[in-house]
């Protein structure tokens, strides 16, 4: 039986991009503004009783890494209870997780979960590229964030032929649907042609395999779900979830063609909300690279696995395919504002079960939505999260 | 030329390696390390310690780190061989390493090379025996390199050095080995029935001479007296040119692989030192050939990238490296001895043990220290061309099989056109970073073959 016992009852985020106009503190204050008005019946701010922040890098000039103590009173809600979420690339889908739980142990009531990163207040070399020297002196150098899935690619392409006009396939079909979203980073369609002409970032992985450095924030408001209805007609309820981990060495993979943190944490997910990977209508997952939405596929049980690579370019995940996948236009063309990014994703998947997502909105079977983050070293760290839509 | 993560330590540890290898010596049973280079990689620093975890030396190993000039690989042997007279010890390896960086503009760009050799010394047994050294030196200034100066200055009267000090001193030295080779001459019949009859070697000497800046070398020979065709360096001065403290040990190889008399004549740092050896028997490991053959062309800046000449000139990303740190403490040692932990349940190998307190594959606690084979295969990789400075690209990294069926993952130390899934490759050492005048060494692959 599906876990249901928190809603989620309202959700938005800001335009994504490069802001250099705005500042940490404004894109979380904006997001908190466009959760609020995507609640139908309106909410009293004073009656949020916990806050999350998610937020991945605590390494800016400012103070976000201490965000638990800066967000609330930025935002409007000093005096809050709140706690910053770090964990990876899933630093906001766990977030989300973590505050569901804290409603669902009756310790909070009206939870909100925020979700920020600036990714571009440094510059690239000092900023993501600059992982290439943290870590392990050794065993991690060199190992800037497309080091950790290329190889994946390196190995799925030798293990089961899949090509770069499949990765290609994934990074068009992501920017297409971008190119419906007017909160995506990029709005405009890319050709297959392109991403395999963009120059090598990390073999076998190109410019175009990749998705951008972006800014970005985005909330999500929880409730219980027994007093869902004062908030919403069109509650989302939270099916389950699931996290789990994997080594963070890149030596130690059980293999280099799937990612084991992402299968052990769908198993969760699935066995919680009592579903199958059948029952998915859409699917927010990521792809952070091309190869790694075919990794999360086959991993999430989409398909086999080694089928991965077929699946973008027989138009199975497209907008109007059996399962759409990433229909936001996903980290590859949206952007991946990394505390941001899981709680962009549910609030996509909001707007899919509510049948509010416009030119870009799927059609929907079961009612059921799959939200999934992948990342750390070694893609050592996955969330799951499964949402079903109420009518 | 080596590479530019390479340096007079990696090419120590690498030549040290393969004279451990041929030599057919238990590293732990070996009692001093004699290492002679005019450019430790610090000017001060652990360069000694870390040259024996990296060979795999017992810790607490006698022995020294001679430098000062390109003598020191002829003062490090020397000292070995008292040691072990002396009956301090029983058997002591003796590298010669150098990549010496020579000033911008000098005569010495084109003529410096690089390189390593390394000797197993014993004192009761081997293919070959030395004989006799003898040394002369004079307080004089010929190449130097000031405190703290990046590079090597040439001669500042290249004539005067010739015509003064060095001719003299050669012939000099060369004589006196004659002498005591008891080989006046060049062969001829009498001086050599006169040396079997004083149970002295038969046989020509065959000649290692200087040469410093591939002119000199002619003026040696005549000095020398020598047959041109007797010289045996000739090969080593031309194909690599000069390198440094290696250089005496390198121009003696095609020597040591044939039976018969030698004689080293090594001149650096105000010093010519004459050596006397006996080859009783081809010394295994000294084909100079095979190791020349693996070189490739480099362009200039190739060149000055690898005599670290040619840096990142704007902002560079911190490397992350805190010198003297804990964290270093306890890394360095398993890192530079390629050590992994063994679980004594399952029988994984989890490395590097420091960050492994427990087994990767099963979770136990119960490990046991082993040593990693330098051996494998490639099991995946990529090939990063998008990093900051002081990063070069392209820069692969690997991970790779090892032959005793663990995994690690390393740096590939070619371009990556090479590499591909399955290759055979080898691990070896070489510098990963620098910061603060601190070098960290790792281990990379090189590929060894093809695709099998």
């Amino acid at each position: 039986m599906s876990w249901d016992k928190v809603a989620v009852v309202g959700a938005g985020i800001i335009p994504f991009g490069e802001l250099f106009d705005v500042g940490y503190e404004q894109m979380a204050r904006s997001a908190f503004e466009a959760c609020l008005a995507s609640v139908d019946h309106g909410v009293d701010t004073s009656t949020i009783d916990a806050l999350f922040v998610a937020t991945q890098r605590g390494t800016l000039w400012g103070q976000e890494g201490i965000a638990g103590n800066t967000v609330p009173a930025a935002i409007g809600l000093n005096g809050v209870a709140a706690t910053r979420i770090e964990n990876a690339c899933p630093s906001g889908s766990d977030a989300f997780r973590v505050g569901a739980m804290a409603v669902a142990s009756g310790v909070h009531d009206l939870v909100l979960v925020v979700g920020v990163e600036k990714m571009r207040d440094k510059s690239t070399e000092e900023g993501l590229l600059a992982r290439a020297a943290s870590g392990h002196p050794i065993m991690t150098r060199g190992e800037s964030a497309p080091a950790l899935f290329a190889p994946f690619a390196t190995r799925h392409m030798h293990t089961y032929g899949t090509t770069r006009e499949m990765l290609a396939a994934v990074a068009v079909k992501n920017h297409h649907n971008g190119s419906l979203n007017e909160d995506a980073h990029f709005q405009h369609a890319i050709t297959m042609q392109q991403v395999i002409d963009s120059p090598p970032v990390c073999h076998p992985l190109h410019l175009l395999d990749c998705c951008p450095q972006t800014d970005g924030a985005a909330a999500v408001l929880l409730a219980p779900a027994e007093r869902a209805a004062d908030y919403t007609d069109r509650p989302v309820l939270i099916g389950g979830f699931g996290v789990a981990t994997d080594s963070p060495w890149m030596h130690e993979k059980t293999d280099y063609v799937g990612l084991a943190a992402t299968t052990a944490a769908a198993k969760r997910a699935y066995s919680m909300a009592d579903v199958t990977p059948d029952d998915i209508d859409v699917a927010e997952v990521h792809d952070c690279f091309t190869i790694t939405e075919i990794l999360d596929i086959e991993d999430l049980g989409f398909c086999e696995k080694g089928k991965g690579g077929h699946m973008a370019v027989e138009g199975i995940t497209a907008l109007d395919g059996r399962l759409p996948v990433n229909p936001s236009g996903g980290l590859l063309a949206k952007g991946h504002p990394i505390g941001a990014t899981g709680l962009a994703q549910i609030t996509e998947l909001w707007l899919q079960l509510r049948s509010q997502a416009g030119s870009r909105q799927v059609a929907l079977r079961n009612g059921i939505a799959l939200q999934h983050n992948v990342g750390g070293r070694g893609s050592g760290v996955a969330v799951v999260n499964i949402l079903r839509g109420v009518t | 030329m080596a590479g530019s993560d390479e340096d007079s330590l990696t090419l120590a540890v690498a030549a040290g390696l393969e004279a451990v290898h041929h030599g057919e010596v238990d590293p732990t049973t070996i009692g001093g390390l004699y290492w002679g280079t005019a450019r430790p990689p610090m000017a001060e620093g652990p360069t000694l310690p870390m040259l024996a975890a990296a060979l795999g030396l017992t810790p607490g190993i006698a022995g020294l780190l001679a430098s000062g000039s390109t003598h020191a690989g002829i003062d490090a042997l020397t000292a070995a061989w008292h040691a072990i007279s002396a009956g301090a010890i029983d058997t002591a390896l003796v590298i010669a390493s150098d990549a010496l960086s020579p000033a911008l503009g000098s005569s010495g760009e084109a003529s410096t090379g690089s390189g390593a050799a390394a000797w197993v010394l014993t004192g009761d047994r081997g293919n070959a025996r030395l004989l006799r050294s003898v040394t002369t030196g004079r307080p004089v200034l010929d190449r130097y390199r000031g405190d703290g100066e990046p590079a090597t200055r040439d001669d500042y009267d290249g004539r005067l050095h010739r015509e003064q000090w060095f001719v003299p001193d050669v012939a000099a030295i060369a004589a006196r080995l004659r002498d005591m080779a008891g080989d006046t001459a060049s062969g001829t019949a009498a001086s050599t029935a006169a040396a079997t009859a004083a149970g002295r070697p038969a046989g020509d000497l065959r000649w290692a001479l200087p040469d410093p800046d591939r002119r000199l070398g002619r003026a040696a020979v005549e000095a020398a007296q020598a047959d041109p065709d007797a010289v045996v360096s000739t090969t080593a001065v031309t194909e690599i040119g000069d390198t440094g403290a290696a250089a005496p040990f390198i121009g003696i190889i095609d020597a040591l692989g044939v039976a018969g008399p030698a004689a080293i004549v090594a001149h650096g740092g105000g010093r010519t030192t004459g050596l006397l050896l006996e080859v009783d028997e081809a010394v295994p490991g000294t084909d100079l050939a095979t190791a020349l053959a693996a070189s490739a062309p480099a362009g200039y800046g190739t060149v000055l990238r690898a005599r670290q000449r040619l840096v990142p000139d704007s902002e560079t990303v911190p490397m992350g490296i805190p010198p003297g740190s804990a964290m270093l403490a306890r890394e360095t040692d398993e890192l530079l001895r390629l050590l992994g932990a063994r679980c004594s349940e399952c029988d994984a190998v989890s490395t590097p043990p420091s960050v492994h307190p427990t087994c990767a594959a099963c979770g136990s606690p119960k490990l046991t220290t082993t040593t990693l084979p330098r051996t494998g295969t490639v099991h995946t990789f990529v090939i990063n061309h998008t990093m900051p400075a002081p990063f070069e690209a392209p820069l692969p990294i690997i991970v790779v099989d090892l032959d005793d069926g663990s995994r690690t993952q390393v740096q590939g130390a070619s371009d990556g056109s090479d590499i591909a899934i399955g290759a055979p490759v080898r691990l070896v050492l070489r510098r990963y970073a620098t910061e603060r005048g601190v070098p960290i060494y790792g281990y990379k692959a090189v590929v060894t073959g093809q695709e099998g």
